[in-house]
């Protein structure tokens, strides 16, 4: 059921950090308090005189010294900085409910959708696996697994990519080199690249922050970011609000609570009722995307191919134990 | 005259069939789903929420920008305001005045909200009926168990009664949605005990909020009590910055340190060795000079 | 009466020591003879020689633009094989480079008389591959404007910041070390009046000889020098390309996590810059007419060097294998499967013909013949190649999650015009700076060959 007391500050919050990202030219917080009153950037430098007309976030219109105005390149720091704390007292985790998946893909095309990515990348990737000839054929979407030893960290040269305190990896597609080390080390396969450019059309004015990873840029690397732009929000990753199946469940498991838009469940007995487990625990790397195994599935597994692609279908040829 | 009237009868006759390759020429309209809900949240204060959306794909997309109307009364209405829908189809609006909340014969109050429709969106409307209710919530140890003690009443004529038989759900509020913790029935006295669970996290403080309501009930709508208090455990997270480990910003000590020896004793040697071609420089001039002054 | 024999002699050699500034033709200086004519005149062939690699060298240009302009799409590199030609020839050019290290390196610190003629040929290849080596990660880096963060903003725990810093280090421990064979080299050219040069290759030689005269007391520093710096390459060259091992061997893919793995490519280093080092003996010996310097015996030693390094790599592979074969987790097992299904001829190649016929040729005085040592050096490096090839790109191919894809490019790697071209450009650059290397410095240490003389007439 819907909230209709909203946290005042968060929504404050979430406002300004989307005013800054649409207003190319880029307003720091301190030139807004500049405009309430307290005004101590605006004592300390000398006035050009020259005006600037903007929106402020509660939608009136304010004239702004050009001087009070801090450059594009000083508020992707900010936001790169924001991007690197993450969210306070957070930990995220995401459950995935092999019993219910069934290739409708909506997650796939939901992500693809507001990462503008280009169609052949797929940062939530789905695959059929089966691990031996007894055992289950079964649907697997596979997200980053966003692990809490991860080897692409550990790897990167440059530090482009970074695991921040509330568990989520991201990518600064402003410092990656291409040297897709990140990729090798990945054992589930969770990274694409670019290998050209992508040529997608980004908004007018947008500023880059790696919350959104918006536009993917030649030469580095993407994945899966568990939508943390939304988080901020406080609102869930577009996967899982797509899914028409409830197939995945996000939470922070501090609370010890997963939703999938639909269904809210306590994350440990969830866990426990339904026997979840991680993919490859053995690997160490220990992921924050645990699987419920695919146990009493209401349809059978074939009905994924049913409605799929012709293109996507010839995917899935070679099913079976390798 | 005849011919006269006879090709004005044909031509008259042939307009219905005009109009009707017009209409079928027309798009079909987006039937939109407009939904009205009570709401009264824990501070007394009763907001009615209408949302508009419609049906596309199998999903459901907001309408945005619409002009929705809200009235008041069952047979009689009265207009009580307008709104805008936002972006995500949805708009609210906040009961103040005695002459909003008129109650009928029965004591319920009628409220519905209607959406004109225009050119390509046809008109929808809600009504919905609501009897006011006060729900109490009482957050008490007893025995060291955590307890929850609901209580329903409603003003029958003048007089409170209690609220049986109907459901109450209890939540916690989490970052993306509530948790549901039971679902209880209030008995005849209009009171309904449960447990609250002892294990379950609450902010770094041990803080969380529980939420009694009535969700979506056909008579009284959406009524919620919530209290913030100290019945969970303290969660405190926080990796320390001065972490170290592979994939953190600062490396292993024992790393720095053998990188920092092993470059140190290489390139020491590397100096030796242009010492070492300097050296042999200053000998062969010097060399060049005794050989001169011979 | 034998002691003022030993006297007389020392009183005379005493006189040699010390140079003039005008030194003339001397029968002891055979030597001189017969290197310096390369340095004086250019043959036709040899510039037809050089167009014929410039032109190779060319071709990889242009496809390097193309990948610069179009993106990496241009390679065959795609998703899962993210890794081609590109760090397989890295890691085999930067392999070429333990061949100075080796022989250099331990034969110098041992006093092996035989490695004189063939010391300044190893030190070259060291040199020049290391230089080569690190282009070909460049080619791999999907943003070449932004390599300079490989310094600014290095992380330490990345194994490939433990490479920046080794190959750098190692490039300026091997150019000082190949520097320091130079100085006493260029120091007799400067001084060999008969010497039939441009004036600015005199004056090269001047001022890269720092005025050396051969005196003991410089003698000395620079023998100290020498042994310290080779002692330290020797360090180096094994740090260096265990990190780069490391790079494989420190993630979890199949095939790749393996603990021999700074070892066995240390190994495999050494067995590939050995093979080089026979095949551009064997060149030079033909072009230059060095019968008299570079003789069988050398070639018979180079070889048995060889064999006994292909014998080392033999047994880590096959123990890496092994390892891998008989207790085999699923991954490894589907890896060895794909090894020897669609990798099959390549894999005996490498592991089998590449090890075992070297070892036949040189183990038998029957088949020990110049031509027949360097065919067996020829196959040894091809062999080496692959072996790096089905190292890098299998692992690749098999990764934990299948790859499921309608693509034939995003499933097996096969590389692309421009991934070929830029690989025979490399052969092609390595060919270029050996030939000019050889206009301007001589190609047998001329210094050390003297030492043997030296020794032998104080003997």
């Amino acid at each position: 059921m819907k909230e209709i007391v909203k946290n005042e500050s968060e929504s404050d919050r979430s406002s300004r950090r989307n005013f800054l990202k649409k207003v190319g030219i880029g307003v720091g917080a301190v030139s807004i308090a500049g405009i309430a009153g307290s005004s101590v950037l605006a004592a300390s430098k000398a006035k050009s005189g020259e005006k600037i007309k903007l929106l402020s976030p509660d939608g009136t219109l304010v004239e702004v010294d050009k001087d009070d105005i801090k450059p594009a390149s000083e508020i992707v720091a900010d936001l790169k900085e924001e991007a690197r704390a993450g969210l306070p007292n957070r930990k995220f985790s995401m459950v995935i409910d092999l019993a219910r998946c069934k290739n409708a893909r909506k997650c796939v095309e939901a992500c693809q959708e507001g990462h503008l990515l280009p169609k052949d990348h797929e940062w939530m990737k789905l695959y059929l696996l089966q691990d031996d000839i007894h055992t289950a054929k079964y649907w697997f979407p596979r997200p980053c697994f966003h692990c809490d030893k991860p080897m692409c960290v550990s790897v990167c040269p440059v530090g482009a990519t970074y695991k921040r305190p509330d568990g989520i990896v991201l990518i600064d597609n402003q410092r990656c080199i291409g040297c897709k080390f990140c990729m090798t080390g990945c054992p589930f396969s969770a990274r694409v690249f670019n290998w050209k450019d992508p040529e997608v059309k980004v908004p007018e004015g947008h500023v880059y922050d790696p919350e959104t990873n918006i536009p993917a840029t030649e030469g580095t690397v993407g994945k899966c970011i568990f939508c943390a732009d939304k988080l901020r929000k406080n609102e869930l990753p577009r996967c899982v609000t797509a899914c028409p199946m409830g197939v995945i469940y996000f939470g922070d498991i501090l609370e010890d609570t997963v939703t999938n838009g639909n269904e809210t469940e306590r994350f440990s007995k969830l866990m426990v009722d339904r026997a979840g487990y991680r993919y490859r625990e053995e690997l160490g790397t220990l992921p924050s995307v645990y699987y419920l195994p695919p146990t009493q599935r209401m349809f059978p597994v074939e009905s994924g191919l049913e409605d799929t692609d012709e293109s996507i279908k010839g995917r899935y040829k070679n099913v079976g134990p390798r | 005259m005849k011919k006269l009237s006879i090709f004005a009868i044909l031509i008259l006759s042939l307009l219905p069939v005009f109009s009707i390759r017009l209409f079928s020429q027309e798009v079909t309209k987006i039937s939109p789903y407009i939904q009205l809900q009570y709401f009264k949240n824990t501070d007394d204060q009763r907001i009615l929420q209408t949302s508009l959306t419609y049906s596309k794909n199998r999903m459901e997309l907001p309408l945005s920008g619409m002009e929705i109307s809200f009235y008041s009364g069952g047979d009689q209405k009265r207009l009580i305001t307008t709104g805008v829908t936002d972006n995500k189809g949805v708009v609210r609006l906040e009961l103040k005045s005695d002459i909003e909340l008129k109650s009928d014969k029965d004591g319920m109050w009628g409220f519905s909200s209607e959406y004109k429709g225009n050119d390509t969106i046809d008109a929808g409307k809600s009504e919905i009926t609501i009897k006011d209710v006060r729900l109490e919530m009482a957050l008490t140890v007893i025995d060291t168990i955590k307890t929850i003690t609901v209580k329903a009443f409603t003003k029958v004529n003048g007089t409170e009664k209690p609220v049986s038989g109907e459901a109450v759900k209890i939540y916690v509020p989490r970052m993306f949605s509530l948790l549901p913790i039971s679902e209880l029935t209030l008995d005849e006295s209009g009171t309904a005990i449960t447990e609250f669970p002892s294990d379950l996290p609450g902010n770094k403080d041990g803080n969380l909020t529980i939420i009694a309501k009535f969700e979506e009930n056909p008579t009284f709508g959406n009524v919620e009590k919530r209290e913030t208090l100290k019945w969970g455990l303290t969660t405190d997270y926080s990796v320390p910055s001065t972490h170290r480990a592979l994939w953190t910003k600062t490396a292993p000590r024992w790393m720095i340190y053998t990188l920092s020896v092993l470059l140190a004793g290489v390139w020491g040697h590397y100096l030796f060795a242009i010492i070492s071609l300097i050296r042999i420089r200053i000998e062969a001039k010097r060399k060049a000079r005794e050989e001169y002054k011979i | 009466m034998n002691q003022l024999r030993v006297g007389i002699k020392m009183s005379v050699h005493d006189n040699k020591f010390i140079w003039n500034q005008k030194k003339t033709m001397d029968a002891d200086n055979k030597l001189l003879k017969d290197l310096t004519p390369e340095l004086e005149k250019t043959s036709l062939t040899w510039y037809i020689t050089f167009s014929i690699f410039f032109a190779v060298f060319a071709v990889g240009v242009y496809g390097l633009i193309q990948q610069i302009d179009k993106g990496h799409i241009v390679t065959g590199m795609r998703d899962n094989v993210v890794w081609g030609f590109y760090i397989v020839n890295f890691i085999f050019f930067m392999g070429l480079s333990y061949s100075g290290a080796l022989i250099s390196g331990v034969l110098h610190l041992f006093h092996t008389g035989w490695r004189k003629p063939v010391i300044r040929i190893a030190e070259l290849i060291t040199v020049i591959s290391l230089i080569i080596g690190p282009f070909f990660i460049f080619f791999c880096i999907g943003r070449l404007d932004r390599l300079y963060f490989l310094f600014i903003h290095a992380r330490i725990q990345s194994p490939i910041t433990w490479d920046v810093i080794a190959i750098i280090t190692d490039l300026v421990g091997c150019f000082t070390y190949l520097y320091l064979s130079f100085i006493e080299d260029f120091a007799i050219l400067r001084d060999y009046a008969d010497l039939n040069v441009p004036p600015w290759k005199k004056k090269l030689y001047k001022a890269l000889s720092l005025g050396f005269t051969g005196t003991p007391k410089e003698k000395k520093i620079l023998k100290n020098a020498r042994i310290i710096m080779a002692a330290m390459i020797i360090a180096i060259a094994i740090i260096v390309y265990s990190v780069l091992a490391w790079i494989f061997g420190v993630t979890l893919q199949p095939g790749w996590h393996s603990t021999i793995f700074g070892p066995y490519f240390v190994i495999a280093a050494v067995f590939s810059g050995t093979g080089l080092l026979i095949i551009l003996m064997w060149i030079f010996r033909k072009i230059y007419h060095l019968e008299e310097y570079i003789t069988k015996r050398h070639f018979v030693n180079v070889g048995v060097l060889l064999t006994v390094i292909a014998a080392f790599y033999g047994y880590f592979t096959f123990s890496d294998y092994l390892t891998k074969w008989y207790g085999s987790i699923k991954m490894d097992s589907i890896l060895i499967d794909k090894l020897f299904t669609d990798y099959y001829s390549l894999f005996i190649f490498a592991n089998y013909i590449g090890i075992l016929l070297p070892c036949i040729i040189i183990a038998f005085p029957r088949f020990r013949t110049i031509p027949n040592i360097t065919i067996a050096a020829i196959i040894a490096i091809s062999a080496l190649w692959v072996n790096r090839y089905i190292i890098v790109i299998p692992t690749l191919e098999t990764p934990f999650l299948p790859i499921q894809d309608t693509r034939p490019a995003w499933i097996t790697y096969s590389p692309t015009w421009v991934e070929w071209s830029l690989t025979l450009a490399g052969v092609a650059v390595f060919a270029m700076l050996f030939m000019l290397v050889s206009k301007i410095a001589p190609i047998i240490s001329i210094s050390e060959m003297q030492e043997k003389d030296e020794n032998e007439i104080m003997k």
